[in-house]
């Protein structure tokens, strides 16, 4: 346990520029290390960004995006045939709802609670269990100009030249405008933000951000949020059904075209249940469980963006979805924390990025595709540190936040990752952490406007799954606010389209199959089916042994 | 790079996974594919719950699967669900009295003060002075010692008295949170700016200027890290 | 400044904090700190008591633990455990006296214990504030009376768990005098309760309102036949069933005479000039008598 002996050349050094570097923090990084221009931002993002990989992309040959080049991933997983068998009958229907809530994160929790408020029946189906997100895995924080040297245009523009003014504006201006109302929604659920003294909230900045605007809930931010938001909907058996280890598998569709409900599937059981509803919620989050370009993740097992392919089969338009976020401070050692997220906030609070030679190499808060991109680079230049099993990374030099904030520290704000490393016997408030940038965020999704409404009617998406919000990148902190804002926008805007809403006809889902008469027409010789639910992650030994599709349990006669 | 095979169990059959394999690495090792029992398998979400024993020890341990390391004959088992009592409550209408225990979790009072909760935390947190500390209504406390807890039931599983520590500690965190934190009297003003239209010609101007324009703006933009 | 470790338990922190408060002043001005125990836990009360289910002897040899920890730190000058609740404090003596007389028990109960950072070695001495107050009674509480009590007839209420099992008895079971000399100390008069020793009826308020009441209407008879204006006792419990059960006993017995009730360190506490609230929540209110008293005082009468 522990870093291994070899390491610790490389430890030695960064201990010895450390007092150094301290001056520099206390100083003001800014007098010594500009924040990169525009110029120099897409130079060294095109040059080491995993996005602007000539294998990156390629162009989607069906459906609503056909044509764009999309990240190759995602095409490959779009480009499959449905798991629905072809002979799959939609009667009789298993539930009948006004609002299906797909997916139990914080905007599925928020979209169920906002439109029981406004009257709807609701149905809430997630693959695992509600709070199964990554919603609960957040660490750093939540934006909101509750400053008074700050204001919600400040967080616009911040937010905008983040996502390299892709944003859509209508999106962005609902964000950044909503923000301090779900800062007081939150806390009157009983959530418990960081305060000082005075009662006002302890605020940190965040990457790419130009004032300090991070709430946050000590390292725990995300699982305190969820926390509350997963007991609050408990609270409404009533008018919340809540559904388990139900995964959607497609969408369905009544006559007139519109999004009429889903079927679900049990894992276990192998078997399908229909659900009818006025409404369908899409808020099924990430895709950081499909490895892009075999990098670690710091998502849930979840995170399979099955979302994007049942919205997208169902004939919605996608946005940025040639956009993926790398993290830049994933850990990689020890290999059992690998891809692990290391929070943004440890950079706020002055842990510094340190290469083998203990050199602080970049401005620490860039916006995370630029900072990546650095970390990518000095690794590139021979000037990252080796793990047993040849991976390279670059210090984050965590010990500087006790020196810089005082003893203790590390204990108040960041009890998760002092824990996290303890049980593999490093202390973080003495050792630095070994970093590396892993697969964090689906930047881009299925397109909305500022009422969730996607292209295709009757279906909303909220968080992650959604497009549009952050445009081609995603500043810290912003898709905490993300779910909150547009999970409550969808909760209220299904309610409100299922009072007017009458569901016309014979339910179907002949547009999977026309889905999958594109695929032939285009020749996509696809592998595999999707949505993908479950990642992968057997032994491929264990795979290769023989194994059937015999049933010995097959009852017979049936 | 081949590594070293250790034996350990699993429902007491034995198995060989490699050496610094976690609980969870190990059972996908061997071809199982989780359903249950895995979340975000980075330790915040208690799903993994496991109960191990090690070799030559008779006390029952427990676990995170996805942050355990598995020793050599170690045996063990996965807990993916503890059924437990969650009360229904709205916030809304509660008082910060400690009668709420009474109301929704009387069992609390059966506490024996025996410790067994603390000694299956996998979080290590200080589980029988949190449920002391709401035997005596004192909810600071319980948010204070409880805000780590990942949920994962294994108290519960646990205690002799069956009391369900991580509800009733949640409970008490959001009323705590509620009722009983200073609050922000910044937060309103900043809350009727916004609602009296302050910032709508601020919106305009921005949402309707170019991608130039902007690009301008924005690398001009003052950063500044003060509060005021 | 004696600094002696203190436990105050459960209740003293929630519904009689009036007790705790008063406690801790008395004794502060009878020149001992106490020092609340850093980290306790509930004393288990009445489910402590059952004596075939050993693990029900944690709850109250952990806290005896936390006294010993506290006497191996600085902060103590005298050992011995002061604690004011009655219930709490027959708990805790009987624990540690099974477990010194039973060395197989108090093993199993160490074994158990194997986190704790050290085991119970039976050697706690636990004392009932009252105990502590007889001892300070020999270097006169008399001339530290500011304003003496004359003219209020006080009624001692001693209750059970001050006096029974023998092994615990603070005073002789059949015929304490403790609470009355206390009483004649402060210059009050003593109105003499030949039911002062019977039970309150203890935990039985919650389910048998009817049963308690009427005993506390009994025990109330008996200090009203004596011409009590006021009740003293030692226990929360006994505080809250001669207290809050004498709505039941008036409803039952229309001839029930109210009669406040206060614990005997808010009584020491207006003496000593110390004060003459400290909250509490009471049915029958002692501040229309205290307030008429203290008045009394002020114009000489």
């Amino acid at each position: 346990m522990g870093y291994p002996d070899y390491m610790y050349e490389s430890i030695k050094l960064v201990e010895a520029t450390r007092p150094k570097r301290a001056e520099m923090a206390k100083e003001g990084l800014q007098k010594f290390l500009k924040p990169l221009s525009a110029s120099e931002r897409e130079k060294v993002l095109s040059e080491n960004h995993p996005d602007y990989q000539p294998d990156a992309r390629k162009p989607i040959r069906v459906g609503p995006n056909k044509g764009e080049n999309l990240t190759s991933e995602v095409v490959d997983l779009l480009e499959r045939p449905s798991r629905l068998p072809r002979d799959f009958r939609l009667e009789p229907v298993d539930y009948e709802t006004d609002v299906l809530v797909i997916g139990g994160g914080g905007a599925g929790c928020q979209a169920a609670l906002w439109a029981a408020k406004n009257g709807a029946r609701v149905i809430l189906s997630t693959k695992l269990r509600l709070g199964d997100a990554n919603s609960m895995m957040s660490q750093g924080g939540m934006q909101a100009s509750v400053n008074p040297g700050d204001s919600p245009l400040i967080h616009y523009l911040d937010a905008i030249g983040g996502g390299h003014f892709d944003n859509k504006p209508e999106l962005l201006k609902v964000l950044t405008s909503e923000a301090p109302y779900i800062v007081k929604f939150l806390e009157e659920l009983g959530v418990i933000w960081d305060r000082m003294p005075d009662g006002h909230y302890q605020t940190q900045s965040g990457g790419g951000g130009s004032r300090r605007r991070m709430l946050s809930c000590r390292d725990y931010t995300g699982a305190e949020i969820m926390r509350v938001l997963r007991d609050e909907v408990r609270n409404h058996p009533e008018e919340i059904t809540v559904l388990e280890f139900l995964p959607a598998l497609e969408l369905i569709k009544d006559e007139e075209g519109k999004v009429a409900g889903a079927v679900l599937f049990d894992m276990e059981t192998g078997h399908f249940f229909v659900v009818k509803a006025k409404v369908v919620v899409m808020a099924t989050g990430g895709f950081g469980r499909i490895h892009i370009r075999g990098f670690p993740t710091t998502n849930h097992y979840g995170a399979t963006m099955d979302g994007v392919v049942m919205a997208y089969r169902a004939g919605a338009r996608l946005l940025h979805m040639d956009s993926v976020q790398f993290h830049p401070t994933g850990a990689i050692y020890p290999p059992q924390i690998y891809g692990f997220l290391i929070t943004e906030k440890i950079r706020a609070m002055g842990g510094q990025p340190v290469n083998a030679k203990g050199e602080l190499f970049v401005f620490p808060m860039e916006p995370r595709d630029v900072e990546a991109s650095e970390y990518i680079q000095e690794c590139k230049k021979g000037l990252g540190v080796r793990t047993p099993d040849g991976q390279y990374g670059i210090w984050l030099d965590s010990p500087m936040i006790e020196i810089l904030n005082g003893p203790g520290t590390i204990e108040r704000a960041f009890p998760a990752m002092l824990r996290q490393y303890k049980r593999f016997g490093i202390d973080i408030r003495v050792l630095p952490m070994l970093v590396y940038p892993t697969l964090h965020y689906q930047n881009g999704g299925v397109e909305i406007d500022e009422h969730c409404h996607t292209s295709v009617p009757n279906l909303l998406a909220a968080g992650e799954v959604s497009g549009g919000v952050h445009g081609r990148n995603r500043l810290m902190g912003n898709s905490v606010l993300d779910y909150n804002v547009f999970g409550r926008r969808a909760g209220i805007e299904a309610a409100r389209i299922a009072q007017e809403t009458e569901i016309k006809g014979r339910l179907s889902v002949s547009h999977v199959w026309e889905y999958e008469e594109e695929l032939k027409r285009e020749g996509v010789q696809a592998k595999g089916y999707s949505p993908l639910l479950l990642p992968e992650y057997r032994n491929l030994e264990s795979l290769k042994r023989h194994r059937t599709e015999f049933d010995p349990f097959a009852p017979a006669g049936l | 790079m081949a590594q070293d095979l250790i034996p350990i169990y699993i429902y007491s059959r034995k198995y060989f996974v490699p050496e610094g394999s976690t609980i969870i690495s190990a059972l996908e090792f061997l071809g199982f594919k989780l359903k249950k029992g895995v979340g975000c398998k980075e330790g915040f979400c208690g799903a993994c719950a496991s109960l191990y024993r090690l070799k030559g020890d008779y006390k029952l341990k427990g676990g995170l699967g996805c942050q355990t390391v598995v020793q050599p004959e170690m045996q063990i088992v996965q807990i993916p669900f503890v059924p437990a009592p969650k009360a229904i409550y709205h916030i809304e209408e509660l008082q910060p009295d400690p009668e709420i225990f009474l109301r929704y979790y009387p069992e609390l009072y059966r506490c024996l003060s025996c410790n067994t909760c603390t000694k299956i935390c996998p979080q290590e947190l200080q589980v029988m002075d949190f449920v002391q500390a709401a035997v005596r209504g004192d909810f600071q406390q319980v948010a204070d010692l409880s805000f780590d807890c990942i949920m994962c039931g294994l108290c519960s599983a646990r205690c002799p008295a069956e009391i369900t520590q991580f509800n009733l500690a949640l409970l008490a965190r959001r009323i705590y949170g509620k009722y009983l934190t200073k609050k922000s009297a910044f937060l309103e003003q900043r809350l009727k700016e916004i609602e009296s239209g302050k910032y709508e010609e601020g919106y305009k101007e921005l949402m309707s200027m170019s991608r130039e324009e902007l690009k301008e703006r924005y690398f001009q933009r003052e950063i500044n890290f003060q509060i005021t | 400044m004696t600094r002696m470790p203190y436990y105050p338990g459960c209740t003293l922190k929630t519904k009689a904090q009036n007790y705790d408060l008063s406690t801790r002043a008395v004794f502060r001005e009878l020149g001992i700190d106490l020092v609340e125990l850093p980290r306790w836990n509930c004393c288990g009360a009445v489910f402590s008591l059952v004596s075939d289910d050993l693990l029900r002897q944690v709850a109250p040899i952990t806290n005896l633990i936390r006294v010993q920890e506290l006497q191996s730190t600085d902060s103590i000058d005298d050992p011995r455990l002061v604690v004011p609740c009655a219930m709490c404090f027959n708990v805790l003596k009987r624990a540690h006296l099974r477990v010194k007389e039973n060395p197989e028990d108090l093993k199993k109960i160490n074994d158990f214990l194997y986190l704790e950072s050290q085991p119970y070695r039976g050697e706690v001495e636990i004392v009932h504030a009252l105990e502590l107050l007889r001892e300070i009674f020999a270097q006169g509480i008399k001339e530290r009376v500011k304003f003496p009590l004359s003219g209020l007839k006080v009624s001692p209420y001693y209750g059970c768990n001050l006096l029974r099992p023998k092994e615990v008895a603070i005073d002789n079971p059949e015929n304490p005098t403790l609470l009355e000399d206390l009483v004649e100390a402060l210059g009050a008069e003593v109105a003499f309760n030949n039911r002062r020793l019977r039970c309150c009826g203890s935990y039985q308020t919650v389910s048998e309102k009817e049963l308690v009441a009427d005993l506390a209407y009994d025990i109330i008879k008996g200090a009203a036949s004596a011409g009590a204006d006021l009740i003293i006792t030692a226990c929360p419990l006994c505080s809250f069933n001669l207290d809050w059960r004498q709505k039941e006993a008036q409803e039952a017995h229309p001839d029930h005479k109210f009669i406040p009730v206060i614990y005997y360190t808010e009584l020491m506490a207006l003496a000593l000039g110390l004060g003459n609230d400290f909250g509490g929540e009471h049915f029958v209110d002692p501040q229309p008598l205290i307030r008429r008293f203290t008045k009394k005082e002020k114009e000489g009468i």
